[in-house]
């Protein structure tokens, strides 16, 4: 079992003990060790020193034993002070003197190749009872015999001290870390409470009551921009949800006009008998609206997939003018039909990094929406240039009867038409202009209407231009 | 009577419908008996399973959405257990996924619901050719010929001066003579939008109203009819 704190504020405060007590133990550890370290030296140094000065004290008697003068002494019992050991032995290994502190206990032992010699030799070594010492050896010459002097210093104080340095650490270092850590918890409590505040506050906010907002006068800076933040999500997502209410609400209408229209069609043919022509007519009249149905829920189907995100643009490098030309296309028949004058021109080489389908999809529709509301013998001009800040702009005019400008805003609106009355000839449920801006939204690029009633619209889809090699970007003459 | 020609003889052709709804499985069954289709209706998964393997089918007609055991399971034990019928998957479902889902799991064709029904047929019909290559490049009806070959149409040993698509458009209708064909087929076949969100029906009707004009314009008997509701036939008057 994993234990993990519920609150933000404990896990904060034990993140924050627990590195204060790591950071402690290593500056505490690598001070012991310096001083430790420093002392020793010290040590040695002290240790050299005394060498010099026991070094000229050694004499031989004439039978060869090696003595040393202790007569120099103002107070004989100071000799007791001195706390070294001192140990002489020759050359090969003999010893000759041991002083009184060392007793006969050896000093380091078999001499060691080049043990003294040319400098001093410091090693760590013990005394036969456990001592500890610091030995520093030297090779001297007395009287023409090669002598190897070692003095010694007990490292025992030394160890002590730092024993009693860790244990007074142990007592003070949890001290510290628990009044670092009921500082950290209430530092931390402090600074968390408005959140816990905010919490409280958004936890009260339902679907029901999306207009309710989170209180932003907090002094911090990083709280009011996360209270600013948040309200923006809510009144976006209120906006989203206000939306999705008008949405369901249209979209029930619409489905329930052909839905009545097929009942009472069927009923009504139902009433009377009829000629097998008259039965004919009146299933086809049905299917009629079956067929609008179906392209009705097509739409809002690709809307709702749109809405959800679960479109995903296949771009690859697109030529807007072929591809308007391509949309175009597409109502050549109509045009005719209605003689209108449709003229496609503009840069060649203008590109857009784009899912062809879609795009396609929001030219089909606009010019679908020029040719439905064009007069007969009337003119479409759709033009496709790059414009300014690296955009390709493509514009579609008719001079049909225009919008008027109180309804400019919701031509891209679900279901929005103008004329309420004409649709079922114009055969559309007001959801085109709508997937055109999706489309084009999707793309990075925005569609805008400008239009004067009596006159005509011009629609204009601004899409952010392909980036392509410079040789492309020359423009034709 | 039949103006079909170069068909397998249809009484022959075996097929099995798999649909849960009863309605659904009714309107299939006598759309397809119409036309002269020996049908079998399966209202579970399960029964359509062991009817398949219990004796043989020209092509399965397989609804997706079915209690207990859907239609993509079926499909998937069928193709493991090596039954190589063709199947055309029904769908309520428009969704991409579902439909690669659906010829990955080994369906030949898919058609999603609501759907035409001349689509139905023409889709079963294209199912059940599959393999036999049967390249016809002469059509005539009453006085009215086309050699697909030449590209070239007449009627009454005149020649039709016909546009790219008009000529595409009648041999389509040709190739479903005495069918009704809807403009869903038109836009995909003919048209090849494959959104169903563009608004062709207009672009249709109008070019359905030029060919009209070139094919019948002035002749007395007329051959090409509008059915409302569903589409667009290319027959004799009097036939139905």
């Amino acid at each position: 079992m994993r234990l993990r704190p519920r609150h933000l504020r404990t896990r904060l405060t034990l993140w924050y003990v627990a590195v204060l007590a790591s950071l402690l133990v290593l500056a505490w550890g690598g001070t012991c060790a310096l001083l430790f370290w420093q002392l020793r030296s010290q040590l040695d140094h002290f240790a050299v020193q005394e060498i010099e000065t026991v070094e000229g004290l050694f004499y031989f008697t004439p039978d060869g034993q090696l003595h040393m003068r202790e007569d120099y002494h103002n107070h004989p019992e100071s000799k007791d002070v001195i706390e070294r050991y001192l140990e002489v032995v020759t050359a090969d290994g003999a010893v000759l003197l041991r002083n009184e502190r060392l007793g006969s206990r050896m000093l380091g032992g078999e001499i060691f190749a080049g043990e003294g010699v040319g400098g001093y030799s410091q090693r760590t070594a013990q005394l036969s009872d456990g001592t500890p010492v610091r030995v520093v050896s030297r090779m001297h010459v007395l009287d023409g015999h090669r002598i190897l002097i070692r003095l010694a210093h007990s490292e025992e104080p030394l160890l002590l001290r730092m024993k009693d340095l860790l244990l007074a650490s142990l007592v003070v270092l949890p001290v510290v870390l628990a009044a670092a850590g009921f500082a950290g918890y209430s530092l931390a409590r402090r600074a968390l409470s408005p959140i816990e505040q905010m919490a409280r506050r958004a936890q009260e906010i339902t679907p029901e009551r999306l207009d309710a907002r989170l209180a932003s006068d907090y002094s911090d800076d990083e709280l009011r921009q996360l209270a600013g933040v948040f309200n923006d999500t809510l009144a976006r997502l209120e906006k989203a949800f206000e939306q999705l209410r008008r949405f369901t609400a249209d979209a029930s209408h619409e489905l329930r006009t052909p839905l009545a229209m097929i009942r009472s069609v069927g009923e009504v043919g139902l009433q009377k008998d009829g000629t097998r022509a008259e039965y004919r007519d009146i299933v086809g009249s049905m299917l009629e609206e079956v067929n609008r149905l179906t392209s009705l829920l097509d739409s809002l189907l690709t809307i709702s997939r749109a809405d959800s995100g679960h479109i995903q643009l296949h771009r690859t490098p697109v030529p807007v003018l072929a591809l308007v030309r391509d949309a175009a296309a597409i109502f050549e028949i109509l045009i005719e039909e209605k003689a209108l004058k449709l003229s496609v021109e503009g840069e060649e080489s203008a590109q857009v990094e784009g899912d062809r389908m879609f795009l396609r999809q929001a030219f089909v529709n606009v010019i679908h929406n020029a040719v439905k509301y064009s007069p007969v013998g009337g003119s479409i001009a759709a033009r496709v240039r790059t414009g300014e800040e690296g955009l390709v702009v493509v514009e579609i005019a008719d001079h049909g009867p225009g919008i008027p400008p109180e309804d400019q805003s919701k031509v891209f609106d679900r279901f929005y038409r103008v004329d309420k009355a004409r649709w079922r000839e114009s055969g559309g449920a007001g959801l085109g202009l709508s997937i055109v801006k999706w489309s084009v939204e999707a793309h990075g690029g925005a569609v805008t209407l400008e239009s004067r009633p009596n006159e005509g619209c011009t629609f204009r889809i601004s899409l952010p231009a392909a980036v392509v090699g410079l040789s492309q970007v020359s423009k034709p003459m | 009577m039949q103006v079909h020609t170069g068909e397998p003889y249809k009484e022959s052709v075996h097929i099995l419908v798999v649909e849960d709804e009863q309605k659904m499985a009714q309107a299939l069954r006598e759309g397809l008996e119409a036309d002269d289709y020996s049908v079998r209706v399966a209202h579970t998964g399960e029964e359509g399973f062991y009817l398949v393997q219990a004796q043989p089918f020209d092509l399965v007609i397989l609804d997706v959405m079915l209690p207990g055991h859907d239609g993509f399971e079926i499909l998937a034990t069928l193709r493991k257990r090596g039954v190589k019928t063709p199947v055309l998957l029904l769908t309520s479902r428009d969704a991409v996924e579902d439909r690669v889902r659906g010829l990955d799991t080994g369906a030949d064709d898919y058609l999603v619901k609501p759907f035409a029904f001349p689509e139905l047929l023409a889709r079963t019909r294209a199912l059940l050719r599959r393999g036999s290559n049967d390249a016809n490049p002469r059509f005539k009806l009453a006085d009215l010929e086309v050699d697909v070959a030449q590209r070239a149409a007449f009627r009454g040993g005149q020649s039709l001066e016909l546009t790219a698509r008009e000529f595409d458009l009648l041999s389509y209708l040709f190739e479903n003579r005495g069918r009704v064909v809807s403009r869903e087929m038109l836009a995909r076949d003919i048209w090849r939008e494959t959104s169903r969100q563009t608004p062709l029906d207009n672009v249709i009707d109008a070019q359905i109203v030029r060919l009209r004009r070139k094919v019948d314009g002035q002749f007395a008997s007329k051959l090409l009819h509008t059915v409302r509701g569903v589409g667009f036939v290319l027959r004799e008057e009097g036939e139905s």
